[in-house]
């Protein structure tokens, strides 16, 4: 590779696209301003230029003697190269074309535009031109797969359409939902399918990256850590090429998943990437404009990979989701996640029929070459291929003998990834630490909510640090050993006051050693380690512990005062991912609150956040954006996660006109604070988006908030009672719970007759509307009036006085009756 | 007394929209602050303590000097937002609502259905607030599809003073001018109906709009009652 990558400036400044002719003797852009350039391979003379009347082209594919181009303005123009002329525009939409795609024999265009339809034109008679009408929203990407007989339509509603254009009519045979992401249609993030030259399989950015294999291959090599802009496999399908939104670009390996090597030289988010045909050379364009021609793509040691023949797709079973990365791994006949797997059914009825049952000629134009007997393998659709040489039917088992269990990554709670040059390490209710990548060094900023308590800061880091913890008393930084520089991992904490000079202070962790989380408190540093180690240092980095984690590998941490929770990655559940376990230590007294207890998240949940309430109770976020606090917490064995709060039934969403998540910063002051992130966006981005507070709200019960009519109101009203007793419930006991365990300062202890008063009050407020019921409902009303914690009898008094107010006078005798009871002692809560 | 007699020709009847004006800063607003300050003890009730970063309804003149201070950063309301104005200006050009005025912030629940005398925690006073006196209309937790009784004059002083404070400055702007003047035209609309007995439906006018057309309503009415009479 040349000493400097230099692009070569092909276009004006804006997305770029290109294509190889499948001869490999040609490389087309096209860019936004009204040229084409047609590039020889393999020389470095000027490329010839195609002068063209449109602009804002969007897409370019070709063959030998022709290529397609997409524009803005709606226009898919046909260029001979032989010319380097116009010949025809093909095609005009009423929206700007977003992609095209040609047939292998150059006979069929796709085109994709921001209408709802994709045509697909014959090349040579314009006039023959078929609409596939099937999608609900615009199209972002088309692909024909090898054979031209099946396109590949991925559509902004987030579901990729299978078509077969076999025959005359097209027909749509295969609708693959939850693969890739909705995305508008001129984001960069691509939802693009790539078809493996084999023409099995077929890799796709997939929307939820928490679930996804990038994420995951990420942990042994650092892929993408963004979303999927551009993917191209090689000639021979050996090696896939894929680049990120986040400037990354990456090689993979196709038969071990194994990320080959990551290019970090890239300077813009690539938009199209394309491999010579038959060279070690690879080019891409990103959205300045520029052009990189790689040659030597592939690392010499690595190269072989190019030379070999077409290799097999990924088939067994599940590699091919691991390579869309789409997919956990399935151990049972469950429902699969994975639209591109068959179904149970089929599995079930293909060990019943045999393997000729369901074969169908539509996919034959396999090359079983190698006479690996793939061919039996699923194909992208979930039909059975044909299978001409008896195949080994016993490798469809094999899932079961290479499963293994996914492990949840380790995250730093507070950060979020890279997003163009910048992302944030820490975003909390104390203030936010973001930093930009200068390529040589990284320039950190640290701003604070509160400006007259401390002020902004800003350092240029040449550690390059990747994580960070804020807190009102100072800021933790960690950095990742490099093996270039020598340098270990790194542990910086910088105090935010001192009277001394200079107090902060570094730490080096030992060699191969990595910071995968960390936390900073009021009293300690917290930092769990990829060596399986939890770390503990004061605040002047006294070491003061280190101990092995029980459930390993460590995901996340988090701090408050001398509370520690850790969570880990425990034993494996029935579904193939580890069960999340945590525990919470108190590091002074050295004592464990919780030990290796289960963080109770549902099946395909992750876990968003970990942090601790302004009270001290440990909170999680979780990705179907429930609120949980762990309760009795402090008395070992005894802890249980209660919901505080289901975003997604919060009575802003229920128009249904909003398409919002949250992203979690703290529970304080009673309240949830979050941000809100709008469409699908999984986290915040610059410029700091706004903190939002929402109140709790118990899931107890749905129910509309707008009600129209009086009786729907009243019953409203009703539910929100008895989610507001709920609540009231929980609270006292959190705030009872702290009173009794610890060394309470008289405003929290005077906070639990406080919460016990809004309990009875709820309590109150049901048993009025019981009575307003009327007289029949006076069981329930008693049962509600025996709910009173209250010991004075005031309340009692109180619930009296309603039911005689409605006149319901057996009621009140009987609540008179048990006040009475209660007074002398004779009631007490375990009889009831 | 002798100025009692004088005193109602001299000043107009009713508020002027300067009074108008000057009464709207009464209303909350949730600012954002950026430095602690201690609750204080003010004539129109005690206001919460700042703490930074949590969100505190103020009066609206404390959040503006706040704010000119650069100790505190206004939320706008979410009906100040270019959605809601958008929604909110479909409707009042819309034909088939083309009559009418959006409606008003919705009314709290009402608190006269089942008062129990004598119990401390379900008592409550039986005093039924409406459009002026509504709380909460222009704090961050105001009703997003309603425009308050006081919306031009708070969307005026919050695009003047905490222009930062906005996402979409100009189209804020733009949408609360384009609303001001489809409204007006309303109301001018209806003045072509007045004489002496006539009258126009005036629901969820605001204030400021009010007091604009006081005068210009008042004398004609007053005028045309002199003719006739």
């Amino acid at each position: 590779m040349a000493a400097r990558l230099r692009g070569r400036p092909a276009h004006a400044p804006g997305p770029t696209y290109l294509s190889y002719t499948p001869n490999g003797k040609k490389l087309i852009t096209v860019g936004v301003n009204g040229a084409l350039r047609v590039f020889q391979h393999g020389s470095d003379n000027e490329p010839a230029i195609i002068d063209v009347l449109t602009d804002g082209h969007t897409a370019v594919a070709s063959t030998n003697d022709f290529i397609v181009v997409g524009a803005e303005d709606g226009s898919v123009t046909k260029y001979s190269l032989l010319t380097n002329s116009m010949e025809e525009i093909l095609v005009r939409c009423s929206l700007p074309v977003r992609d095209v795609s040609l047939s292998k024999d150059g006979e069929w265009v796709a085109v994709a535009s921001d209408e709802l339809e994709v045509k697909v034109v014959n090349t040579r008679d314009m006039t023959r031109i078929m609409h596939l009408r099937d999608q609900s929203r615009p199209v972002k990407h088309v692909s024909f797969d090898v054979s031209g007989s099946t396109l590949a339509v991925s559509c902004t509603d987030g579901i990729v359409y299978m078509y077969s254009l076999s025959s005359e009519q097209p027909q749509l045979i295969k609708r693959v939902d939850g693969l890739i992401k909705t995305l508008e249609t001129d984001v960069e993030a691509s939802a693009k399918v790539a078809w493996h030259p084999d023409g099995r399989a077929f890799a796709a950015p997939t929307a939820t990256r928490a679930r996804s294999d990038w994420q995951r291959q990420k942990a042994f090599s650092g892929g993408h850590r963004a979303d999927i802009s551009a993917a191209a496999w090689s000639p021979n399908g050996a090696l896939l090429a894929t680049a990120g939104v986040d400037k990354s670009l990456c090689i993979w390996e196709t038969r071990s998943q194994r990320l080959l090597k990551s290019y970090d030289d890239v300077q813009n988010a690539i938009l199209a990437i394309d491999w010579h045909p038959t060279d070690n050379v690879c080019s891409y364009t990103n959205n300045n404009g520029e052009l990189f021609i790689r040659e030597d793509f592939v690392p010499g040691e690595h190269a072989k990979h190019l030379r070999i023949a077409l290799q097999p797709a990924p088939m067994n079973n599940d590699p091919l989701s691991e390579i869309s990365g789409n997919a956990r791994k399935q151990v049972g006949n469950g429902d699969k996640p994975n639209g591109v797997r068959r179904s149970a059914e089929d599995q079930y009825l293909d060990d019943l029929l045999g393997p000729d049952a369901m074969s169908e000629d539509e996919m034959d134009f396999i090359e079983d070459d190698d006479g690996a007997g793939y061919a039996e393998e699923t194909n992208h659709v979930g039909k059975r291929t044909a299978v001409a040489n008896g195949g080994r039917p016993a490798k469809r088992h094999a899932p079961f003998a290479t499963w293994n269990p996914q492990v949840h990554e380790a995250f730093q709670p507070g950060s979020t990834p890279w997003r163009g040059d910048r992302r944030y390490l820490c975003l909390n209710m104390t203030g936010f630490v973001w930093t930009v990548n200068q390529d040589t060094h990284h320039t950190v900023t640290v701003e604070f909510h509160d400006r007259q308590e401390h002020r902004d800061f800003h350092f240029t880091d040449p550690y390059k640090y990747d994580k960070a913890s804020l807190n009102e008393k100072g800021t933790l930084f960690s950095c990742r050993p490099s093996s270039q520089t020598q340098q270990r991992a790194v542990l910086y904490y910088r105090p935010h006051e001192t009277w001394t000079t200079r107090t902060d202070w570094r730490t080096q962790l030992p060699a191969g050693e990595e910071v995968t989380s960390m936390s900073l408190s009021e009293s300690c540093i917290v930092a769990t380690t990829s060596k399986g180690y939890v770390r503990i240092y004061s605040l002047f980095g006294l070491p003061l512990k280190v101990y092995r984690q029980k459930s390993m590998p460590a995901v996340t941490c988090a701090s408050w005062r001398d509370y520690v929770i850790t969570v880990g990655n425990g034993s494996v559940g029935g579904d193939g991912t580890t069960r999340m376990l945590y525990t919470i230590d108190n590091i002074r007294r050295d004592e464990l609150c919780q030990s290796e207890d289960v963080v109770a998240l549902g099946e395909d949940t992750e876990l968003r956040s970990v942090f601790f309430s302004d009270k001290g109770d440990p909170c999680i976020y979780d990705t179907e954006g429930v609120l949980l606090i762990l309760l009795h917490w402090r008395t070992p064995g005894q802890a249980k996660w209660v919901p505080l709060l289901d975003t997604k039934t919060m009575d802003r969403l229920a128009s249904g006109r909003k398409d919002e998540t949250y992203w979690p910063v703290a529970v304080a002051n009673n309240k949830f604070h979050c941000i809100i992130l709008k469409g699908s966006d999984v986290y915040p981005h610059f410029p700091r988006p706004l903190l939002v507070d929402f109140d709790f709200k118990i899931p107890v019960s749905s129910f509309p908030a707008g009600a129209a009519d009086d009786e729907d109101r009243d019953a409203a009203q009703q539910k929100n009672l008895e989610e507001q007793y709920v609540r009231a419930s929980l609270q006292h006991s959190l705030a009872s719970d702290l009173v009794d365990n610890t060394n309470a300062t008289s405003a929290q202890k005077a906070e639990v007759p406080v919460m016990e008063r809004e309990v009875d009050k709820a309590l109150l407020q049901l048993l009025a509307a019981e009575c307003r019921e009327g007289e029949e409902r006076g069981m329930k009303a008693l049962e509600i009036a025996a709910l009173m914690r209250d010991r004075t009898g005031k309340m009692l008094e109180a619930a009296g006085k309603i039911a005689a107010r409605f006149q319901r006078d057996i009621l009140g005798e009987k609540i008179t009756q048990l006040a009475e009871r209660r007074l002398v002692g004779l009631v007490d809560e375990e009889d009831m | 007394m002798h100025s009692d007699t004088r005193w109602p020709s001299l000043s107009p009847p009713g508020l002027t929209p300067s009074e108008v004006g000057f009464l709207c800063e009464m209303e909350h607003v949730t600012v954002i602050p950026r430095q602690t300050l201690d609750g204080l003890e003010l004539l129109g009730g005690p206001t919460g303590a700042l703490k930074p970063p949590f969100p505190t309804p103020l009066p609206l003149w404390l959040a503006l000097l706040l704010k000119k201070q650069r100790r505190a950063n206004i939320t706008p309301p979410p009906w100040l937002s270019v959605e809601a104005l958008t929604q909110i200006l479909d409707f009042e050009t819309d034909e088939r609502t083309a009559e009418l005025f959006s409606p008003s912030p919705d009314l709290p629940p009402s608190t006269t259905s089942a008062p129990l005398e004598g119990d401390p925690y379900l008592a409550h006073d039986s005093l039924e607030l409406s459009a002026p006196f509504l709380k909460d209309t222009a704090t961050a937790r105001a009703q997003a599809d309603a425009l308050p009784y006081h919306w031009l004059e708070i969307g005026h002083l919050l695009i003047t003073h905490a222009p930062d404070d906005f996402e979409d400055l100009d189209a804020v702007r733009k949408l609360l001018r384009d609303l001001r003047e489809v409204r007006m035209s309303k109301l001018r609309k209806g003045f072509e109906v007045l004489d002496a007995g006539g009258g126009v439906k005036m629901n969820g006018v605001g204030g400021m709009e009010i007091a604009e057309v006081r005068g210009f309503v008042g004398g004609v009415v007053d005028g045309l009652r002199w003719v006739t009479d």
